[in-house]
């Protein structure tokens, strides 16, 4: 077939048009952060300025958002991949009575949009005493956070031998033991995936950072919000936008070569 | 096999206490909630499955079901089928795999809340890289009183937003495919679409299961993106699901939003029901 000799050509040209879809709206922001889009005594608008950059880090809520949002996700991966790791293991190896019963639960969870739980998270939050904290945002991201690590992390341990396991167990190691000395080691990548996805689907996520910091605590999407109001200044709201994907690009650039060696995707 | 052990729950019992923490207690006391007319918290009066009959009952919820439904449908005919198209054209060359996979993620790490402000400026007739060429293509500058354009903006913010997604993990489970397989099949003479059909796609399965079940429910339950594009409009046209029920929670209409919440949390359990099943015929396929 004829159509097959360009195939390549045609697969590089549809490649190319996806980037450039993806990163229109990107480019839009990047260049209305550097522009002035409200009129001021030093500079004109539509002018080319860096003055918004300047404003973020000179505005003390803005740089205090930054090390919030950085906070409450790094807490967020502390707690989930530990307790993820065995849970993934026990998925992924062992039968127990529920299992399935149990997995489709946290998948269910998963998938629960979390504006369904926005009020009894914030009573009960509340109670505990831990609204207007980055720790209270760390714990409620676990509702999507965890069940998808348990699922990314359960395709890396199904990819290891079984034999491994079970050549540990006649040296008399403990399960407990073998997870921490020999199948650490082997799921070193998926373990960075899943903490990439962990920091991905919670340094973006608005619904539960916007109830559960009213006063305190919050991250740059609310900080961000912060900034509309009678006269906006869209400009900032782009540079802090932009600025708020600086962090995820670099980690996304160091992750890259672990995305492409693939995963195996798991299942009970 | 797996051997049979009730030493698992110890493993899973970290999880379960968390999630028991952050999703079933919250989800009890909603259900709790439900069959309530709640003024303030400390006075309640039982009211059974009033709010329950009033929502079922009402044209305005089985209106925005049908939108969800529809928009859901939209989203994934385009999203997959786009994700696996990307996914198989993403270079073999070691080096440029990762770039272009960084470059392709970078539209998930936009904070949701800025996500309608990025393509609302994008398409600002007078500073936007779109919007100023569009009213060329034939449209219309008052876009936002047309259903079809909103519909039209909605989609493809997100098919931006989120094909990123299904092409990351198509990819991953493409890469899992052994040379074998490829060198075996050039051999035999297979077409690129015999390939595609008889070797990439099997191995797609479970990893597509999962993207389409991801992507169905959080397109269903659009909340963050959806609103401020057009508030709902033009005429409630967009009004979503999970816009409604925002809206009732920030009236603290506590009784009715707790009864629209279960409603949606049995839509979520039939979903994830269906998901099992569908894994485990999957699973049986595999065996035999």
């Amino acid at each position: 077939m004829v159509v097959y000799r360009y195939l390549p050509a045609l697969k590089g040209m549809v490649l190319l048009a996806f980037i450039l879809f993806a990163c229109l709206p990107l480019v839009q922001m990047t260049i209305i952060s550097f522009t002035v889009t409200l009129p001021k005594p030093s500079a004109e608008v539509g002018s080319l300025t860096l003055s918004n950059y300047a404003s973020i880090w000179n505005n003390p809520n803005l740089r205090s958002a930054f090390v919030n949002s950085i906070a409450y996700v790094l807490i967020n991966i502390c707690i989930t991949v530990p307790v993820a790791i065995p849970a993934a293991y026990a998925f992924s190896r062992m039968s127990f009575s529920g299992d399935k019963h149990l997995f489709l639960a946290f998948i269910a969870f998963r998938i629960t949009p979390p504006v369904v739980l926005t009020l009894p998270i914030f009573q009960l939050f509340s109670a505990l005493g831990i609204v207007n904290s980055v720790f209270g945002i760390a714990l409620a991201h676990c509702l999507f956070n965890l069940p998808i690590s348990i699922w990314i992390l359960q395709g890396f341990i199904s990819a290891v031998p079984k034999e491994m396991d079970e050549t540990a167990f006649l040296d008399g190691y403990s399960r407990p033991r073998f997870i921490w000395k020999f199948l650490l080691p082997q799921i070193a990548p998926g373990i960075a995936v899943t903490a990439f996805f962990c920091f991905m689907f919670s340094w973006v996520e608005v619904v539960f950072a916007r109830i559960l910091t009213t006063t305190n605590g919050k991250p740059i999407s609310m900080a961000i919000n912060a900034l509309f109001g009678f006269q906006t200044d869209i400009s900032l709201v782009m540079a802090v936008t932009t600025a708020s994907m600086i962090p995820g690009a670099v980690l996304l650039f160091a992750m890259r070569n672990h995305l492409s060696l693939g995963f195996r995707v798991g299942r009970v | 096999m797996k051997g049979r052990t009730e030493i698992g729950w110890l493993f899973v019992a970290p999880a379960v206490v968390i999630l028991s923490l952050v999703g079933l207690v919250p989800l009890i006391t909603v259900v709790n909630y439900s069959f309530f007319e709640i003024f303030i918290l400390d006075a309640r009066f039982w009211v059974g499955t009033e709010w329950y009959a009033d929502i079922i009952g009402s044209g305005r919820f089985w209106a925005s079901f049908g939108r969800s439904t529809l928009f859901s449908a939209f989203v994934l005919t385009l999203q997959i089928p786009l994700g696996i198209a990307i996914a198989l054209c993403i270079p073999k060359r070691k080096v440029w795999v990762g770039i272009t996979l960084a470059v392709v993620a970078l539209p998930l790490l936009v904070p949701w809340n800025m996500i309608p402000s990025l393509w609302l400026s994008l398409l600002n007739s007078e500073t936007g890289l779109l919007g100023r060429m569009l009213p060329y293509l034939g449209w219309p500058s008052e876009w936002q009183l047309s259903t079809r354009h909103t519909w039209a903006v909605l989609i493809v913010m997100d098919v931006w937003h989120w094909t990123s997604l299904v092409v990351i993990l198509c990819y991953s489970a493409l890469t899992t495919i052994p040379v074998a397989y490829y060198q075996a099949a050039a051999i035999d003479g297979a077409s690129p679409w015999q390939m595609f059909r008889h070797i990439q796609l099997p191995k797609l399965h479970h990893v597509l299961l999962m993207a389409i079940l991801l992507r169905f429910m959080d397109s269903f339950m659009i909340y963050t993106e959806a609103f401020p594009i057009n508030a709902g409009g033009p005429d409630g046209t967009t009004t979503f699901l999970a816009v409604d029920l925002g809206e009732e929670i920030k009236a603290f209409n506590y009784g009715p939003s707790a009864a629209r919440s279960v409603i949606y949390f049995m839509i979520v359990l039939t979903v994830a029901w269906m998901f099992s099943k569908a894994q485990g015929k999957l699973d049986r396929g595999e065996r035999s």
